[in-house]
């Protein structure tokens, strides 16, 4: 197809993403650099350059220690469920025949809204009458049925246990499908070499499957680095700020605050984390496979 | 010291019988080719005797000792896939290393046998290089150094040709004759080209629907092959077969009448397009039929004419450009090169 | 040996479906439960099911506008995604030209942008220009984000179409966009509606960007939900019930598209 047949039907696309993603990027970008306020008249939008910036690297010790937290969470959360996720869809793939329903309602955590699933374990962790609550305690987990987000040391712990429940079966699925692909001729080739299923697994499944581990981590990785809904609706980031995910504390800094400006300045720097785990991915799985993937 | 398969019966999770109480013996040393059609249990015989899949009933012997419940790794056999199933993510060094360092050779020993089997298969150069760059025919070669690089016993090749185009493949063939020469390992080919089976066993075994035909010296199964199957799928083109009925010493069948020595009844005459003889007067084994189609396959000529709705085909050298459409030809069928068949099993008939 | 092997294995898949189960069959029970039963110390597994909780939210409470505003959003926005996403994903299979990888590129990045940076932005230039508290700023929002998984995904399905087929029609005389619009789209009608699913999907369980875009009017499911949670005194009973009809659809959608979920959610990485 010649270029001057592809441009209208490209076009409209780009122009819709150009206008309603890149443009408000861009003006967030300068909004960053004015101390644009809602809360305080004096701070009307003048430019400040990079004060936000500064102020926020140097001096916001509450940003860094959302920061720190959100890495702490997205590493914690991502490695259980990756190894989980493998583990379980390993078995499904060996021992399971007919997966298609078993598959389909282990997705369920994942496919109902992150709103619905923050809410259900606000319900199910209620310190009086939480289901979960009654039999922890019951089975000796919990030393008294108190409300689980209320109780400052159990908040991250738990959160993570639900981001668990949620997404573990995301990867359980993704690897499915590409154990479910794999040629077999590989592993037969290894099994006349002599190998045994242990040497099977890490020289010859584990390399075949490098892209897609790789894919699924960061897909996993950006993902938990956004996290928000559930979070919010849970413990709205408390008590105290002991579960303020960063996009927890930038909207609190936009919209209970209203400190826009400064506000930006965060929400930079969630996106520009984001995209240096974009460009990552990019590199290690699309690079090569969009056109393969598109091929296979 | 032989490899026997006893009555080995392999049936598949979708109720495919692929094996039908299989009886085959070869000597080791030997370069068997198992040659049949799709669906004739070639495969099946060569996975089973690696080890990737187990029979349903029977057992297979490797040198008096029962293999059938061996995992492949204890079984000292090799094997080249057909789609040569290298390892992407090794380079070829590797690749060819894999079954040595598998068996915890040392690196110096590693080493040297990976570059005798790479020097010998003339794929030094290539050792650095990951299997995405390499041509077809050198993918197959690192296949092949692969499965014999730990010196097996035996060598399986589950058509590892038939991936290659034409020209390559007959240059592999050469190769894998020279191969066969030089280590004196037992090879095990498994393809439905029977040329390539004539060229490189010395036995061939033709299989149908899981079944043996015959297993025999290539030129015992051309010269004499054991039923109608194997006559007709050897040779190109394939043998005619003629089903008649001999009477009073004559066989007889549509318009054509020869003298046989045959007792009276229903009977299949077979005989080799390359072995019927173009005559230019009448006599009592030459039978006279009007020219149906020419085909010209340089050098040759096929000419082929029409029996009671059958095909009789005639391979010719020149170019019978005395011959045209509906001429009248005289045939003649010599009474050494006529096989006799069953009518009704197929037969071979003495 | 194999065969224990097995039974364990079942054994584990079936307490982590129990587990993944358990709390979405909880919320459920939860709906036809009286306040005193849901409010019991003690589980209640069995108890005398009512259905008063769901028109006392849908009806008294007046939550049923949100679930057309729900289905207005997704809806348009799926709509709008596909109308001007497949398209380009067309493009993106058919034709090369310089930069078209760093554009495809481009729109996944889209994908990826966290909803609180977008939101700041697009919630300032909708009061600029007086749209916030509109199901258009909504429907925008979302269609930023479905877009691109639009592209992505349809990009794969088109490139199954061998190109033959365009020539062919082309051949039979058709124009370039007419071969588009009434051969290949035709033939990735399956595609088509794998990605429209999914689309609606995310769209109808999207909440950061409705929430800051749309206060009262226009609100939609999920939104509306946490506002009936109270530090105390929540009806658990309504809120189940909201959630309940804000899951449901998407469950027996996920039923539906499972063959093709995997695609949308590795953005056509890998096949399922």
């Amino acid at each position: 197809m010649d270029h001057g047949a592809s441009l209208p039907l490209i076009l409209p696309a780009t122009l819709l993403v150009l206008i309603f993603l890149v443009g408000p990027f861009g003006y967030m970008t300068y909004t960053a650099l004015t101390d644009l306020s809602y809360s305080n008249p004096d701070q009307n939008g003048a430019f400040i350059g990079f004060d936000n910036f500064r102020h926020l690297i140097r001096n916001d010790g509450i940003f860094w220690d959302s920061f720190w937290l959100t890495i702490r969470f997205v590493a914690a959360t991502v490695t259980i469920e990756f190894v989980l996720g493998f583990a379980l869809a390993w078995m499904i793939w060996r021992f399971i025949e007919r997966q298609r329903l078993l598959v389909t309602l282990l997705l369920v955590p994942m496919m109902i809204a992150p709103v619905a699933v923050g809410l259900i374990w606000r319900l199910l962790l209620q310190g009086d009458f939480g289901m979960v609550t009654y039999y922890l305690h019951k089975f000796g987990l919990l030393q008294k049925a108190s409300a689980v987000f209320s109780t400052p040391e159990l908040v991250m712990p738990a959160i993570i246990a639900i981001d668990v429940w949620q997404w573990t079966p995301f990867v359980t699925l993704i690897m499915l499908a590409a154990l479910m692909s794999l040629p077999k001729a590989p592993f037969e080739a290894a099994t006349m070499d002599g190998a045994g299923p242990w040497r099977q697994f890490t020289d010859v499944m584990l390399p075949l499957l490098r892209p897609i581990i790789a894919l699924v981590l960061l897909l996993r990785g950006i993902d938990a680095f956004k996290e928000f809904d559930k979070v919010f609706i849970m413990t709205g980031g408390g008590p105290g700020t002991i579960s303020e995910l960063l996009s927890i504390y930038a909207y609190r800094v936009n919209f209970k605050s209203w400190n826009l400006g400064y506000g930006a300045a965060v929400a930079f720097m969630v996106y520009l984390v984001v995209l240096i785990l974009c460009s990552i991915l990019y590199k290690a799985v699309y690079w090569k496979s969009a056109d393969t993937a598109a091929k296979v | 010291m032989p490899v026997l398969f006893s009555k080995v019966t392999k049936k598949f999770a979708d109720g495919t019988l692929a094996l039908d109480a299989l009886d085959l013996e070869f000597e080791l040393g030997e370069f068997i080719v198992l040659l049949g059609p799709s669906g004739s249990g070639k495969t099946t015989a060569c996975r089973l005797l690696a080890g990737l899949e187990t029979p349903t009933e029977g057992r297979i012997e490797v040198d008096g000792k029962d293999i059938t419940n061996l995992p492949p790794r204890h079984r000292d056999i090799g094997m080249v896939f057909q789609n040569y199933a290298l390892y992407s993510h090794k380079t070829v060094y590797e690749n060819i290393a894999y079954p040595l360092r598998i068996r915890k050779a040392g690196a110096a020993e590693i080493d040297r046998r990976v570059k005798e089997m790479a020097q010998l298969l003339q794929i030094g150069s290539y050792l650095h290089r990951k299997p995405s760059q390499l041509s077809g025919g050198q993918a197959q070669r690192v296949a092949v150094a692969r499965a014999l690089v730990w010196q097996p016993k035996i060598c399986l090749m589950d058509e590892p040709l038939s991936n290659l185009d034409a020209l390559l493949r007959l240059h592999m063939r050469t190769e894998l004759n020279r191969l066969h020469r030089d280590l004196q390992k037992t090879f095990v080919f498994v393809t439905h080209d029977q040329e390539e089976a004539m060229t490189l066993a010395t036995r061939v075994a033709v299989l149908k629907d899981g079944k043996l035909m015959q297993c025999d010296k290539p030129r015992t199964i051309y010269r004499q092959p054991a039923n109608r199957f194997v006559a007709e799928f050897m040779g190109r083109p394939a043998m005619n077969t003629i089903d008649g009925v001999v009477e009073n010493g004559v066989f007889r069948s549509g318009n054509i009448a020869l003298p046989v020595a045959r007792p009276e009844g229903p009977v299949t005459l077979g005989i080799r397009p390359e072995q019927i003889q173009l005559v230019d007067r009448a006599g009592e084994d030459v039978v006279v039929l009007p020219l149906d189609v020419k085909e010209l396959i340089e050098p040759d000529t096929l000419l082929i004419f029409q029996i009671q709705g059958k095909a009789l085909t005639i391979r010719t050298q020149g170019d019978s450009a005395e011959y045209s459409s509906g001429t009248l030809v005289n045939i003649r069928f010599p009474k050494e090169a006529l096989h006799f068949f069953d009518h009704k099993t197929g037969e071979r008939l003495a | 040996m194999s065969r224990s092997w097995r039974i364990l294995a079942i054994g584990v898949l079936v307490t982590v479906l129990v587990i993944a189960l358990t709390p979405y069959l909880w919320m459920l029970l939860t709906s036809f439960k009286g306040r005193l039963d849901v409010l019991s110390a003690e589980p209640q597994w069995f108890f005398t099911p009512t259905l008063a909780n769901y028109p006392e939210v849908f009806l008294d409470k007046d939550y049923l506008p949100l679930v057309v505003n729900s289905l207005l959003i997704s809806l348009s926005s799926t709509a709008l995604s596909l109308i001007v996403g497949a398209p380009a994903a067309y493009v993106f299979a058919r034709s090369d030209f310089p930069g078209k990888e760093d554009l495809f590129f481009f729109f996944l990045t889209t994908r990826m942008a966290p909803p609180i940076s977008i939101a700041v932005p697009l919630f300032l230039f909708f009061t600029l220009i007086g749209l916030t508290d509109t199901i258009f700023a909504v429907v925008i929002a979302h269609t930023s984000f479905n877009l691109s998984l639009v592209v992505w995904m349809m990009r794969g399905f088109f490139a199954e179409i061998p190109r033959e087929i365009d020539e062919a029609a082309m051949m039979d005389g058709r124009s370039k966009l007419g071969a588009f619009l009434r051969v290949i789209v035709p033939l990735a009608a399956p595609g088509v509606a794998a990605t429209a699913v999914l689309c609606f999907l995310l769209s109808w369980n999207e909440f950061l960007y409705a929430f800051i875009l749309v206060a009262f009017e226009g609100r939609p499911l999920t939104v509306g939900i946490p506002g009936l949670v109270t530090p105390h005194g929540t009806l658990w009973g309504q809120v189940a019930a909201v959630a309940v009809v804000a899951t449901l659809p998407i469950l027996i959608f996920t039923f539906l598209v499972q063959k093709h979920l995997v695609r949308g959610l590795t953005f056509g990485a890998v096949k399922g």
